[in-house]
């Protein structure tokens, strides 16, 4: 197992080397000479000569490349070029409150998206069927820009539901006061593409001769469903949420922006919006590392949760 | 010895994709897709070539006009009110270079001109417009009436500077589809090749599209396409398309791959390989046909997505350029529209898309089914 | 109805709706067929591929497809006096696994792959004998015993994909008899397991049979199984009953034309027919299998060598631990010279290589070791490139018809792409004129020509495969099991296909099956292989009548022939 951990581990170094090198083609080659960004920034030109000078940019490509991975190392990308604020502080404290959305959000979402699905299943072929299904795509059709318009305008604005937007220093609060309009927007919003996806699980797993025996042997419909095809398509499942999680903590960026959230994805559009290089750069490599980390944890929950993996 | 019959219909048998057209006829759904995105297809291609909604961004209503069927509003109701307004519009702006002109110059002219002064395109009233018409009209030309015969209101209304949200959509229209069809286009056609090529050559090829694989799927999709718009400039529909298709061809890849894995080691390869046919041949003339319907259905997929991408992209502002129109930006503008009230752009741009996508999901979907070759 | 009788058939009708839209019932796949399974007695059902047997033995428990399946009205399936068609869902679960229960063809896909083997077993239990946890856990470990697996605290904890087939077919039957039931569906149960596996699971089931008094519907294809185990025959063809009656009334003294086809098609391990005997030489009237002297076959030294092949060697390596990798021997130290014109038979178990030797020869995989002379050149040692032309002289059939040709290919497609590659036939005409030449030689309407693959049965298309070989005259043919898919019936038809063309264009054959009865017949001389190396070599008339290797004489020993029963007859 640890020869396992470690051989995944060595293997990862080429993949990273390469974000690294992708990011740092992006910024530091076609991205250019950031002056004429700062310019507009900063009007003081020492401190522009600082940063150039920590950047390397009149240095060849290879310097610049060295310095971009000591940075990545000591976790110090020096200051964000718009806010002043250290960059390394940025990612501290933004982390929080976009998992205090996301993590409910998974949670919630994969829980009722399988028991629908599994109800779908089980009347598969049907009417009811069939007109889940359609409601699914028409529902996925409406861009999720709308869904955040429209119920933030109906819910919070007008009906006074939820609060419009904010965000408090009290866990509690954030995550039920704040925290739930979010959180219902992404439950909507996710619902209908997962429970499509696990239904073809589902049916994929129906099919098989293990379902068929297991009729054989007596066991009634909801049995069958609720322990054998389930326990069997929780293996897709899982693998699905896990490798899906990185992507999600950018992927509520919209989310985070209108309802203010100080979260990783609004910082991310604020960065971009602002040209701010520093933070782009570092949250595009950790995330990277992030989502190579959760690859290799998704590969053991595999073998934990399907006896024929055999990890050499 | 004896003959063993065959059951053979007298006409040429038909191949895997005339099937699946037969097999989709039958199903009234997905024709209604299929027609529905022709539509949008066909109407595209006239927007394209100017002969519908050419004059997309003539102001011909008044601002914020409700549609046809709400009925006509007065400014108040509209929110406007104070905008048409000729000497409130003009607030006295104390830092204004020109006050001392203008003063002079009114105070030449005596009772201002009676006409309203005209919104320019940022709902602006000019004030310099009644001396530009005062002298206009004393050049002697026949004053063109400057202020615009703008209609009370429009079939479906109209934006904050009175486009006509139909002509708008309709050129909206333009932007997403081609934007969303031409990446997924670039990205299948991408994923596909690199597929084919790690899928059967194996080994250090493998290892090599592997690698580009993991680089550009650790980071999020997202997050990618963010990145590059940071870092490019410059805007417009050639680099959206551009990153969409350069960083979506992943999804592809591992479907391809993962199908010429498996058909490498089916008999009819090896057989292929038996009476000596070449790498080429093998990969391009047995097995892709074989697997084609994967890009096919893939690309129908990808299009979706990446309609749904550029809309997001646009009303981010990383999308088109300031003068042109797309989904994306009128969702950008609903989103204060609604505050005040005016749901017309937001409705039109969300039903459009919402007809189009749904209609092409339908149809993949259904297309999917058709091709499966385990109905085989 | 009989006392004796357990379940009676009457009137079964069970149609098929080939697409999910359609209204009408497509295709009839069994059309009013009645039988009786008699108590404590072990009825086999015979047919080849759409026969409707299988389909059958579903409708007894109600385990067909319910989306495209419909069972016709009259159909009347009598169980303890009620008509199991007509039961609910509730009442037919409570008889499923506890009165009746079935195992099926393929072990490893029928059991969970997640659940341990334990796991499965006590659920019947716990389901229909409301045993506790414990009472079902020790109850467990004895029938594992009583199924005849070693070990049986370990076994009970591993996952299905631990163990070997005849392992998981013999945790199915542990499964299938655990609440002593009356009837015990097997549909094809050995199958797909190896000959030496199969006698013991026919062993297995005659036993049990014996020990708890249950009747069994035993499904198949193969005749010869049919004789060593079953009371009663019941042969059906395309949805109808052809025949029934005791086994030895069947075997001895057949009534129907079908049936006597069956029986005669295959060939016999005793005496080599010229020709086999094909269905429709019965099937026309006053039917009768031509009468032809024997064969002889096996070599006597003499005759010219085509290929000669030394020590041939072939490893595949997997990586282990973290930087070590193990050796996986599939082929070691294997030795034969091929004479022209006359066919080497290559027999084996599934796992014993003799599969990967064709491929090697062939190239299709990299020999690791050993030398091919033919026409005095190592074909293994050359370039690509040098071997290029040796490519068309070496050609194979393969086992799955329906893999082996390119379904996206016409006919026409298939059969000129060879000679297109080669740069034979001379022009698209002369190319088009070889073709129609070739599908008319191995017996396909010239009309194929246009045809898809898919339109054509598992025969046809392996006529296409050798069609397709010939296209390049080769000298030597490789047949990797390519008539162990077919029906008995189909089988005989290729047989005599191979023999015409070998003695017309005196082709040399290298006949690789696990059949032993084929291989003896279509053999001069017989190479017997077991894990990878050759354990006995030998013309094959000798083979069988004066085995040497204890291993062969197992092989012999588990062939299964109406001659040795496993059960003993009734009354």
């Amino acid at each position: 197992m640890s020869a396992y951990i470690l051989r995944r581990l060595w293997q990862m170094l080429p993949t990273l080397m390469g974000v690294v090198l992708l990011v740092f083609l992006l910024f530091n080659w076609v991205g250019g000479d950031p002056a004429y960004i700062l310019a507009g920034k900063m009007s003081n030109p020492e401190q522009i000569a600082n940063i150039r000078a920590q950047l390397g940019v009149d240095q060849p490509y290879w310097v610049q490349l060295w310095i971009f991975v000591k940075q990545i190392v000591t976790f110090d990308f020096g200051a964000s070029w718009s806010t002043g604020e250290a960059v390394s502080h940025v990612l501290a404290t933004r982390l929080g409150p976009s998992l205090t959305v996301l993590v409910p959000l998974t949670i919630l979402e994969t829980l009722i998206a399988i028991g629908l699905a599994l109800g779908v299943a089980y009347v598969r072929g049907s009417l009811t069927d069939r007109m889940v299904m359609i409601a699914c795509t028409v529902g996925m059709s409406v861009s999720i820009l709308v869904y955040i318009i429209v119920f933030q305008y109906w819910l919070a604005y007008k009906l006074g539901l939820f609060p419009v937007q904010g965000w408090g220093d009290n866990f509690a609060e954030n995550l039920f006061h704040y925290s739930a309009l979010p959180i219902l927007i992404g439950l909507v919003v996710s619902i209908a593409p997962d429970l499509r996806l696990f239904r073809t699980f589902f049916l994929d797993e129906i099919n098989q001769d293990y379902v068929r025996t297991a009729r054989a042997k007596g066991l009634s419909e909801p049995t069958i469903l609720w322990v054998h095809v389930l326990r069997n398509a929780a293996i897709p499942v899982v693998t699905h949420v896990m490798s899906n999680l990185p992507a999600l903590l950018i992927g509520a960026f919209l989310i985070e922006r209108f309802f203010s959230i100080p979260g990783i994805g609004r910082e991310i559009i604020l960065a971009v919006e602002r040209s701010d290089f520093p933070v782009i750069k570092a949250i595009t490599v950790y995330v990277a590392a992030a989502t190579m980390l959760f690859n290799l944890l998704t590969d053991l929950l595999y073998k934990a949760i399907d006896p024929r993996v055999q990890l050499e | 010895m004896s003959k063993p019959t065959i059951n053979a219909p007298a006409r040429p048998s038909p191949g895997l994709w005339a099937l699946a057209w037969r097999r989709l006829r039958s199903d009234r759904l997905a024709i209604a897709g299929l027609l529905i995105v022709a539509c949008f297809l066909v109407t595209l291609l006239l927007s394209a070539a100017g002969l519908v909604a050419r004059n997309w961004d003539a102001e011909v209503g008044v601002n914020y006009a409700p549609p046809t069927f709400v009925g006509a509003q007065s400014a108040e109701e509209r929110g406007v009110e104070g905008m048409n307004a000729p000497e409130a519009a003009v607030p006295d702006n104390p830092r204004d270079p020109l006050a001392e002109v203008l003063r002079k110059l009114r105070a030449e002219r005596g009772a201002g001109a009676a006409v309203a002064p005209p919104l320019d395109y940022y709902g602006i009233a000019d004030p310099l417009a009644p001396e530009i018409a005062a002298i206009r009209a004393g050049e002697g030309k026949a004053a063109p009436a400057v202020a615009l015969e703008r209609r009370a209101t429009l079939p479906f209304g109209a934006d904050k500077w009175g486009h006509d949200i139909i002509l708008k959509t309709i050129k909206g229209s333009e932007t997403s589809i081609l934007v969303g069809l031409t990446s997924a286009l670039l990205a299948t056609v991408l994923g596909t090749l690199f597929g084919a090529v790690a899928g059967y050559y194996g080994k250090w090829a493998d290892d090599v599209f592997n690698w580009f694989y993991s680089v550009f799927t650790s980071v999020p999709y997202l997050l990618l396409i963010l990145a590059v718009a940071a870092v490019l400039q410059q805007k417009g529909v050639l680099t959206i398309v551009l990153i969409l298709g350069l960083t979506g061809w992943t999804g592809v890849f591992r479907l391809v791959r993962a199908e010429y894995m498996k058909h490498k080691a089916r008999e009819y390869v090896q057989a292929a390989d038996a009476i000596g046919a070449s790498d080429l041949r093998k990969m391009f003339v047995h097995i892709l046909p074989n697997i084609s319907h994967i890009p096919f259905v893939q690309m129908s997929i990808l299009t979706v997505g990446f309609i749904k991408s550029e809309v997001i992209l646009s009303f981010l502002g990383f999308g088109v350029p300031v003068g042109v129109t797309s989904w994306g930006s009128m969702l950008n503008e609903a989103q204060n529209e609604l505050i005040l009230g005016k749901w017309w752009q937001l409705t039109a741009a969300t039903t459009a898309m919402a007809v189009l996508v749904t209609s092409f999901s339908l149809f993949t979907d259904a297309l999917r089914d058709a091709l499966d070759p385990k109905l085989k | 109805m009989d006392p004796n009788t357990l379940l009676s058939v009457r009137d079964l009708s069970v149609s098929f709706r080939l697409d999910r839209r359609a209204k009408e019932p497509g295709f009839a796949a069994v059309k009013g067929i009645s039988f009786d399974i008699p108590e404590n007695t072990t009825v086999a059902l015979v047919g080849e591929s759409g026969s409707g047997k299988s389909v059958t033995s579903l409708s007894i428990l109600g385990l067909l497809p319910a989306e495209n399946a419909t069972v016709q009205a009259g159909s009347q399936i009598i169980y303890g006096g009620r008509n199991l068609l007509e039961l609910s869902n509730d009442e037919l679960r409570r008889l499923r696994g506890r009165d009746i229960s079935m195992i099926f063809q393929e072990p490893m896909s029928s059991l969970n792959p997640v659940f341990t083997v334990g796991h499965q077993i006590a659920e019947v239990l716990r389901l229909h004998m409301g045993m506790g946890q414990r009472q079902a856990q020790a109850r467990v470990l004895e029938l594992l015993a009583e199924v005849g697996i070693p070990d049986p605290l370990a076994k009970s904890r591993a996952h299905p994909f631990q163990l070997s087939g005849g392992q998981q077919q013999r945790v199915m039957i542990a499964m299938a008899i655990a609440c002593n039931p009356r009837l015990l569906i097997a549909d094809e149960p050995t199958t797909a397991l190896d000959v030496t596996i199969q006698k013991q699971i026919l062993e297995l089931l005659a036993a049990l049979q014996d020990k708890h008094r249950m009747s069994v519907l035993f499904i198949t294809h193969d005749l010869a199984v049919v004789g060593e185990i079953a009371d009663r025959v019941v042969v059906m063809r395309s949805g109808e009953i052809r025949e029934q009656g005791t086994t030895e009334e069947v075997f001895q003294r057949p009534q129907d034309a079908y049936t006597r086809a069956l029986l005669q098609c295959r060939p016999p391990l005793a005496h080599r027919p010229r020709r086999l005997a094909v269905i429709d030489d019965f099937m026309k009237p006053g039917g009768a299998p031509p009468a032809t002297e024997d064969r002889p076959r096996g070599l006597n030294g003499g005759e010219p060598i085509i290929l000669e092949v030394k020590q041939l060697g072939k490893s595949f390596f997997s990586r282990q631990g973290l930087f070590g990798r193990s050796e996986f021997k599939a082929v070691e130290g294997v030795s034969f010279k091929l004479a022209r014109g006359k066919t080497l038979g290559v027999v084996g178990e599934s796992g014993s290589g003799k599969t990967t030797v064709g491929l090697t020869l062939m190239r299709l995989h990299e020999a690791t070791a050993g030398q091919a002379l033919f026409e005095g050149r190592d074909i293994l040692s050359m370039s690509r490139g040098e071997f290029k032309p040796y490519k068309r002289r070496i050609q194979i059939v393969f086992q799955n018809p329906y893999a082996s040709l390119n379904p996206r290919f016409t006919v026409g497609q298939i059969l000129t792409e060879p000679l297109l590659i080669h740069g034979l036939g001379g022009g698209d005409a002369g190319r088009g004129r070889l073709v129609r030449e070739l599908l008319a030689r191995v017996e396909l309407p010239e009309a194929s020509y246009h045809r898809y693959p898919h339109e054509f049965s598992g025969g046809q298309r392996q006529r296409i495969a050798i069609a397709r070989c010939l296209t390049m005259k080769p000298d030597i043919l490789i047949c990797d099991e390519s008539v162990s898919a077919l029906d008995v019936s189909v089988q005989a038809q290729v047989l005599n296909l191979l023999q015409d063309l070998q003695d017309e264009f005196d082709l040399s054959y290298i006949f690789i099956s696990h059949d032993l009865a084929v291989v003896k017949y279509m053999s001069d001389q017989v190479m017997v292989m077991n894990e990878g190396q050759v354990v006995e070599f030998a013309n094959s008339d000798d083979i069988y009548l004066r085995p040497q290797h204890p291993y062969t004489r197992r092989l012999l020993a588990a062939v299964p022939s109406a001659d040795h029963r496993i059960r003993a007859q009734p009354g």
